[in-house]
């Protein structure tokens, strides 16, 4: 009774939810015995949910303090760690990066000869790796043969083989290349603890592939002839002009003094050449498959194809007692 | 939990880069994985976050690159961190605009390289090969950015919700 009394109480209909009556009149309701009806507490003001809040997303902080110094902190370590007391550590780390790096070449590498099983284009496209190989193969022994002959017909008997290929070499894999597009490096896993030695001349089986720019203990970077920084001092095996090569990306140009008008012509093989001895003399460096001629100009600019295709190489191999001048 | 699955993102983005970017070679041009994620990582926590993880790639890239430490990572900074600021202002980006700010990062990227190079290594790369380079990396990247945005959106706000939810 005490409870039918308590304004508290409500009478609700079952069928709608509806509150019919409030407090006495609700237990007046409950005993007409009616069935669709039941005494529910009322709903108390404290038991009303709170409306929520919207919430106000948190602004992130502009943080201007930090960016300014942290760029303040990459000049000052720039600086820094090309100073020559830092280059053992900064040649550790990046020794310590290059294991991680061949791991994910070589699965690179297994995971693009796994795909390379499916389908036609595939099997095609390995095919013509193959050929693309020994064409290059082929190519090789053609210069070898033309150098041969041009200066046997000379009396210089100068193909010096001992020089050509008696040089002592290390053989390294190519563990990963420069990671930005304006400097074209490859990073090998030999380093001094293997006899490399900054400036010495890297090869492949092709020929030129570019010079040893770093060497950490057991890792090396190579600059590439892709670069744009490379310059080599070359020469054309048919029309025997002398030019500079100057590194690209996609493409190498080689700039020929040409003041008597000598026909440069395509398909003509680019060597290394005798001059500032930078390089042994005779390594393949391209062919030319382009040439401008400017009427007003004595230099002819010539475009090369690659033979030794730095984005492709895998194995290389490092010149060790070839001592540039 | 966020950091760690941020520091796996950029580890795979810098070793994949360094051991697999010639794969994705187009006219020379080559894209950049580990700028593509600190952008998706400034679209996403922020300006603090995306720079502070800018130095941390940049420094995984600087590692695997010829010279001193610290150009990659000074480079990453100012395209992280204007992304950054923008964001705060962009409550659900577009793919366009998160193509666009990955081309103007690029750009910013391999200018700071360049100048770089010039003022503290003493280098010189030819500026119409570094421009030329610069714009093709740039569609490269803007092409790529709104896959890379959706994984690392992906993975760092499904790592905050998780950890909400817990």
């Amino acid at each position: 009774m005490i409870a039918a009394h308590d304004p508290s109480l409500v009478a609700v209909s079952k069928r709608t939810g509806q509150v019919l009556a409030a407090g006495a009149d609700a237990r007046r309701m409950l005993d007409r015995t009616q069935a669709d009806i039941i005494l529910m507490p009322r709903p108390q003001a404290s038991q009303h949910h709170p409306r929520p809040r919207p919430e106000v997303a948190k602004r992130p902080s502009a943080s201007p303090g930090l960016f300014l110094t942290l760029c303040i902190a990459m000049v000052l370590l720039t600086m820094l760690s090309q100073q020559s007391w830092a280059s053992g550590a900064v040649g550790a780390m990046k020794s310590a990066l290059a294991p991680w790096q061949g791991a994910v070449t070589n699965l690179g590498g297994q995971i693009d000869r796994v795909t390379s099983v499916f389908g036609d284009v595939a099997a095609l496209r390995t095919e013509n790796q193959r050929l693309r190989d020994a064409d290059e193969q082929l190519r090789r022994q053609v210069i070898e043969l033309s150098v041969a002959a041009r200066e046997n017909a000379s009396l210089r008997q100068a193909l010096d083989l001992e020089r050509s290929s008696g040089f002592r070499m290390v053989a390294a894999q190519v563990v990963g290349r420069g990671p930005d597009g304006l400097s074209r490096t490859l990073e090998v896993d030999r380093g001094t603890a293997d006899g490399v030695k900054v400036g010495m001349v890297v090869v492949t089986g092709a020929g030129l592939l570019g010079r040893i720019e770093e060497a950490g203990p057991h890792s090396a970077i190579v600059q590439t002839l892709a670069d744009p920084r490379t310059q080599v001092e070359v020469v054309l095996v048919n029309s025997n002009l002398q030019g500079t090569l100057k590194g690209g990306a996609s493409q190498m140009r080689v700039a020929i003094p040409n003041p008597s008008g000598v026909a440069v012509s395509t398909g003509d093989w680019v060597l290394t050449s005798d001059v500032g001895r930078s390089y042994p003399p005779g390594l393949l460096v391209g062919e030319v498959v382009n040439v401008t001629h400017d009427a007003g100009s004595t230099t002819d600019s010539a475009a090369l194809a690659w033979v030794n295709d730095p984005a492709r190489a895998t194995f290389v191999l490092v010149i060790t007692d070839f001592a540039p001048s | 939990m966020r950091w760690t699955a941020c520091a796996g993102l950029m580890i795979a983005a810098a070793l994949v880069q360094v051991a697999l970017g010639a794969w994705f070679d187009l006219f020379g041009a080559l894209p950049n994985l580990v700028l593509l994620v600190v952008a998706g990582i400034a679209w996403t926590m922020g300006p603090r976050a995306g720079i502070a993880w800018a130095c941390a790639g940049g420094l995984l890239l600087d590692l695997s690159s010829p010279g001193p430490l610290g150009p990659h990572a000074l480079a990453l900074l100012p395209g992280a961190y204007a992304i950054g600021l923008w964001a705060r202002d962009v409550k659900q980006p577009n793919l366009w605009m998160v193509a666009l700010t990955a081309a103007a990062a690029t750009l910013s990227y391999s200018s700071v390289l360049v100048l770089t190079d010039r003022l503290i290594l003493h280098e010189v790369v030819p500026l119409w090969m570094a421009a030329r380079l610069a714009v093709g990396a740039g569609l490269l990247n803007a092409a790529l950015a709104p896959l890379v945005f959706g994984q690392v959106r992906s993975i760092c706000l499904g790592t905050i919700s998780r950890r909400a939810q817990a």
